[in-house]
């Protein structure tokens, strides 16, 4: 730390500072300053700066019991700091070296379920002794000040003189007067502006183009496919039982859009069912499909519970009634869920007979017009 | 095959309401009363029909030869069973859903689990200590079996599958209300999905098989026993894995890490703030 | 040691010298002493910033750590890593290079976990430093400006989270991210278009994962340090606020210069805040993608959740009504619009226009450096625990399934906790905060003009029971206290007032002379075995001299 302001052209010489020159450089000479003692001189800095000084606690006596303790503290807790990185160290590039491979194989092993606890807890410990010490030497073996500093509101004459030079700087380009230049700068930024962003363009995409939304794979004869992709009979599933299927294409088990789930109502549920108007063919014999792809957030809803016929949306609990046509009986979705028409192939497997006859998924502005 | 045969069990779970009525037992409590007095009057003509239907069926089986362990099972089973699930296995309206058809799997379940015998009806059949001893549920599903058929328990190693086939059915069929790595889950009023962290192969296996209470059923045809025992394995597996990173906190993700970093990160560094500013 | 060089002011030492040939080149030295000499006020809520700050420190370092080996692409690749229960699993490339980093890379789990809990802990910091702005007033003129830049950061710090929750690409990440589809298409007129804006097409596309990325890395940690540059400049250039207290005003700092008490206990806390997280990150797993899988569309688990800071925006689509808005011309607004979009942009806009809207209702225009009790503040500090309330009951319902799941409670009466406790409770809260602000207030006043309850109890001669009170400062006939309240705390017991020595020192055995410290406590006044002395105090009720009320004394009898 330097109190001194040595400024080039301050220590004498041809180049002489110009008539507007001054500062604390005038009123203390290198002299001066040379016989004025580093407590002084820091007091002195610190008052150019506003900073009062009022009252210092003096840390604890020089070979005072109290500071030695303080010292030992201190040492203490940056030599484990030290050791604690040096644990760290070891561990980190023992493994595998002198100790055990800390590699995760098969189930793990002891040790490489220890690697990655004890690099955090030899990193934790060491990082926070470092800060600990900080701390307790600050604490105490420094002196504690109290210090004041003057807090300035903005200058009268710092924003007069600003504002002359803007309004005269401003005055002297006469764009006031001159307005065309004002009118064509105006439409200059403007277009300008436009242009630069205009290559975000490219991001758009025409949502309407080819109804992507409103449209899945499913179609007529579409086999309804297993995640392994292997069809489904109608004796292959249990009453009470779901399967996730979805459509017989390329991917089909990765598009967003086309999971299905494939129930089999219990014999008495069968009895209960109120399809949707115009939906009573949509199932077939007791299997009934509708979209996994919940009508509030997207998610797929498939906490289907058997007994009481309902599924549960596990992102925001929307409830859903299989025996109501999957119309929602609790939480925030407001559509039933999306009914598959299905039906089976000559070859005895289940296939769609159409797409959803509604666009599946979340509700959007303009959904019911696709 | 051990699957039960939908052609054979259809009819008999048509005429079975008693079902229908422990649904309707489940339901939320304002549908209560009009599903009871409907339940009642359903549950007055069906009995009256299955019983006609089964009463003789069950005097035929019961003229046949019944082994011991039969026979002791139907002791067990009347002395702690009869009261909800009735004294031919056909169920009480209200009480107990029919056992025909359920097969010694079910049995398995439920007992092992200490699911049953139940101690009073709520949202769902919690697990609790078992009643019976292993002798005891032997006989149990042997008497079970024996009078209705049913899924039967499997044989051999139940984790010998493969382990990421198993973990990708897991998150296709199960995670959903058992969570990522079956830490179990809440379901719609009251219910849940119970953790697997101490369920054993055989009853995540006859779980699936039988798909009690609410959880869907997962037959031989749907999910071949090749593909639960990769299931099995894939849960079992991860259950007993050790947490590379340190402690798992439940392995819960987001809403118990938001704690940790409250209550203990937030926590450690305000005593820290606290300490750093008090004086010496 | 003064200076005693032959050429006045030279410098002897070699520093000294290197030093000066810096300064003649870069002339620094004046800013470096006003930067040195600059003063900040000592109280540890100043310090919750600073966490935050640090926090973002951390996270640049372990973030750039990350990006050597992360690989944003959704490209499908076959896993083939040291991970037994997903080897030959299919998922995304970005997955598997999470994966790999956490069971390949030496060290690379770490600064997985050290990345992700410092990201939990910079919002939570930025958080409770908000807490501490707004209940203490010091977002109020000439600070607004810095209350916005504050609000924006917070937003962005949002956004970050959003954007690194979803990198991964695991089932859970992979179903947040399916949520934030929905809310794009929830939007009115736009919401499609901005969908297929930012997917690139439908959901889930092959872009996303990029896109956030490179949002993720660069473009909002820019803008973020750029706002956390501007947002430490005006601090410095407005000075910090301070309580108010002894030789404390509008137009002062009282506290610590920088060099070198205040850069020791910051450079400590740093590390400190380093090594919690280290420590969090080594001995605490979090998000361990492995067990969550790949992402797959037609795959979820129970208990979905976004990171704590997104509860409340989960939790509030959790117990929003089902309520589509039809229009005519077959028009809908979504349901899910509400709750996302419109409450999170409500809610940080109120919080942003909060000192306008305070400026504006209670006329106060003035500029303030002093800070505000909470309690001093009844209206401002009960609003905000009203909103502290509206976002808990939110972020508990953002976490309602686990919360049944866990407690044995029906979910569906979690979400109607939520539905009715959103409303109620906030209006129950604002009238409790209020009742306790003003009985603190009244308190407060009641100590200044009665004095502090001593306990001693004294039996008058016609045989009243009194308890002595000590009285604060000069009394009138009557013995009331004339001190005025000046918005610094009270001392409410005789502790605080000297009222007793001070404990020796020592935590194992005593490392002072007990009868040295009771002579050095009669000296400073203290006890009450001390002299009473004539007293100065401030209208703050505190002395004018030192820190601390150290006139203790005798209790005196009561004259009323």
């Amino acid at each position: 730390m330097t109190t001194h302001d040595t400024r080039p052209g301050s220590t004498g010489g041809e180049d002489t500072p110009g008539p507007l020159y001054g500062g604390p450089d005038e009123d203390y000479t290198p002299e001066r300053l040379a016989g004025m003692s580093r407590e002084d001189l820091d007091r002195l800095g610190a008052r150019y700066d506003g900073v009062e000084i009022l009252h210092v606690d003096p840390g604890p006596e020089p070979g005072s019991r109290l500071e030695k303790r303080a010292v030992r503290q201190v040492g203490l807790a940056f030599t484990l700091a030290g050791v604690f990185a040096f644990l760290f160290l070891v561990v980190y590039a023992g493994s595998g070296w002198f100790l055990p491979e800390w590699n995760w194989a098969e189930e793990g092993t002891t040790w490489s379920a220890l690697f990655t606890p004890l690099l955090g807890l030899f990193m934790g410990l060491s990082l926070t002794m470092v800060g600990v010490g900080l701390v307790l030497f600050t604490k105490k073996l420094l002196p504690h000040e109290t210090a004041v500093q003057d807090k300035h509101d903005g200058s009268h004459f710092d924003r007069v003189t600003t504002g002359a030079t803007l309004v005269g700087g401003l005055h002297s380009t006469g764009l006031a007067r001159r307005k065309l230049i004002t009118r064509s700068l105006g439409f200059m930024g403007a277009a300008v502006g436009v242009m630069l962003l205009a290559p975000l363009g490219g991001l758009i995409k025409n949502p309407n183009t080819g109804n992507p939304l409103g449209r899945t794979s499913w179609a007529e004869g579409v086999r309804l496919l297993r995640d392994d992709g292997s069809p489904i009979r109608p004796g292959d599933q249990e009453p009470g039982s779901l399967e996730t299927v979805f459509p017989e294409v390329p991917g089909g088990n990765l598009q967003s859009d086309a999971a299905t789930m494939l129930i089999r109502l219990r014999p008495e549920q069968v009895l209960q069912d109120e399809p949707r108007e115009g939906q009573a063919d949509f199932s077939y014999g007791d299997y009934v499909a509708y979209s996994k792809i919940c009508t509030h957030a997207g998610c797929p809803v498939s906490l289907y519970e058997q007994e009481t016929g309902r599924i549960l949306c596990p992102c925001h609990q929307s409830q859903f009634a299989v025996t109501q046509g999957a119309k929602p009986i609790f939480g925030p979705a407001t559509r039933s869920l999306p009914q598959l028409p299905i039906t089976v192939d000559d070859e005895g497997y289940f296939v769609a007979r159409s797409d959803y006859i509604e666009a599946v998924g979340p509700t959007y502005w303009n959904r019911e017009r696709i | 095959m051990s699957t039960t045969n939908p052609q054979s069990d259809a009819p008999l779970d048509d005429a079975g309401t008693p079902v229908g009525r422990a649904r309707a037992r489940r339901r939320s409590k304002h549908r209560r009363r009009l599903a009871n007095a409907a339940g009642l009057m359903a549950s007055l003509l069906m009995t009256g029909a299955l019983y006609s239907v089964f009463a003789p069926a069950q005097a035929a089986v019961e003229t046949t030869s019944e082994s011991a362990a039969e026979a002791a099972g139907r002791e067990l089973y009347e002395r702690s069973c009869i009261s909800c699930h009735g004294e031919n296995l056909e169920g009480v309206p209200n009480r107990g859903p029919s056992l025909i058809g359920v097969g010694e799997a079910s049995v398995y379940f439920q007992v092992h689990t200490g699911r049953m015998p139940l101690v009073r009806q709520e949202a769902d059949a919690p697990d609790k200590p078992v009643v019976f001893s292993d002798e005891e549920i032997d006989q149990l599903m042997a008497y079970v079996q024996a009078n209705g058929g049913g899924p039967t328990l499997p044989s051999g190693d139940l984790r010998d599958g493969e382990l990421a086939e198993g973990g990708e059915l897991f998150r296709l069929n199960c995670s959903s209300c058992h969570n990522f790595v079956g830490e179990g889950g809440a379901l719609s009023s009251g219910k849940a999905a119970p953790s697997l962290e101490s369920s054993t192969d055989l009853e995540i296996y006859t779980a699936m098989l039988t798909g009690p209470e609410n959880m869907p059923v997962f037959g031989d045809n749907q999910l071949t026993p090749d593909e639960k025992r990769s299931i099995i394995a894939y849960i079992q597996t991860v259950q007993g894995m050790a947490d590379p990173g340190g402690a798992g906190i439940g392995r819960m993700g987001p809403v118990a890490e938001g704690l940790v970093i409250w209550v203990v990160g937030i926590s450690a560094l305000m005593f820290g703030i606290f300490w750093m500013g008090s004086k010496a | 040691m003064a200076a005693t060089a032959t050429a006045p002011g030279a410098p002897t030492s070699r520093l000294g010298k290197t030093a000066t040939e810096f300064d003649d080149r870069l002339i620094v030295a004046g800013p470096v002493r006003r930067t040195l000499n600059k003063v900040f006020p000592d109280h540890w809520s100043f310090l919750l910033g600073e966490i935050a700050l640090y926090c973002f420190v951390i996270l640049l370092l372990s973030g750039t750590y990350l990006t050597f080996f992360f690989d944003a692409t959704m490209n499908e690749v076959v896993y083939d890593g040291s991970y037994d229960p997903l080897r030959g699993t299919e998922m995304s490339g970005a997955y598997a290079s999470a994966l790999n980093l956490s069971f390949d890379v030496r060290g690379g789990l770490f600064m997985r976990q050290l990345h992700h809990w410092s990201a939990l802990l910079f919002v939570a910091s930025i958080v409770v430093h908000l807490l501490r702005i707004f209940f203490t007033g010091a977002f109020r003129r000439p600070r607004e400006t810095n209350w916005l830049l504050g609000v924006v950061m917070l937003v962005l710090a949002l956004l970050m989270g959003v954007t690194g929750y979803t990198l991964p690409d695991d089932l859970l990440s992979g179903t947040g991210l399916r949520i934030i589809s929905a809310i794009l298409l929830s939007i009115p007129v736009i919401g499609t278009w901005a969908h297929f804006a930012v997917f690139n097409g439908d959901f889930v596309g092959t872009e996303i994962i990029g896109r956030f990325y490179i949002a993720h890395v660069l473009i909002l940690p820019a803008i973020l340090l750029a706002l956390i540059a501007a947002h430490l400049l005006i601090l410095v250039k407005q000075k910090h606020t301070q309580f108010p207290g002894p030789g404390r005003t509008e137009h002062n700092v009282v506290g610590n210069r920088l060099f070198p008490t205040f850069a020791a206990k910051a450079t400590g806390l740093l590390f400190i805040v380093f090594g919690a997280c280290a420590a969090l990150a080594g001995l605490v797993q979090i998000n361990p993608v492995w067990l969550w899988g790949p992402y797959n569309p037609a795959q979820v688990s129970a208990a979905s959740q976004p990171d704590w800071y997104i509860l409340f925006l989960d939790g509030s689509t959790r117990i929003f009504p089902a309520w589509d808005i039809n229009l005519p011309g077959d028009y809908t607004i979504p349901a899910l619009f509400w709750p996302t979009v419109v409450i999170a942009g409500a809610m940080f806009t109120l919080l942003a226009l909060y000192p306008m809207i305070e400026r504006k209702l209670s006329g106060d225009t003035a500029s303030h450096h002093l800070l505000q009790r909470p309690r001093d503040v009844p209206v401002r500090t009960s609003l905000g625990v009203m909103g502290l309330t509206f976002y808990f009951v939110l972020a508990i319902s953002g976490g309602n399934d686990v919360i049944a799941d866990k407690f044995d409670i029906s979910l569906n009466a979690m979400t109607w906790f939520g539905r009715i406790g959103v409303i109620v409770l906030p209006a129950i809260a604002y009238v409790f905060t209020y009742r306790i602000c003003l009985g603190l207030q009244q308190h407060d006043r009641e100590v200044l003009e009665h004095g502090i309850e001593t306990g001693v109890i004294r039996r008058l001669p016609n045989g009243e029971f009194i308890e002595v009170h000590q009285p604060l400062g000069p009394v009138d006939e009557h013995g009331h206290g004339q001190l005025a309240y000046g918005g610094a705390p009270v001392p409410k017991r005789m502790n605080h007032v000297g009222g007793s020595r001070r404990a020796i020192r020592g935590f194992f055995s005593p490392i002072e002379e007990p009868s040295a410290v009771e002579l050095e406590q009669r000296r400073e006044g203290r006890g009450l075995s001390a002299s009473e002395s004539d007293r100065e105090l401030t209208s703050s009720g505190r002395p004018s001299e030192g820190g601390r009320p150290s006139e203790g004394g005798r209790p005196q009898d009561p004259r009323d």
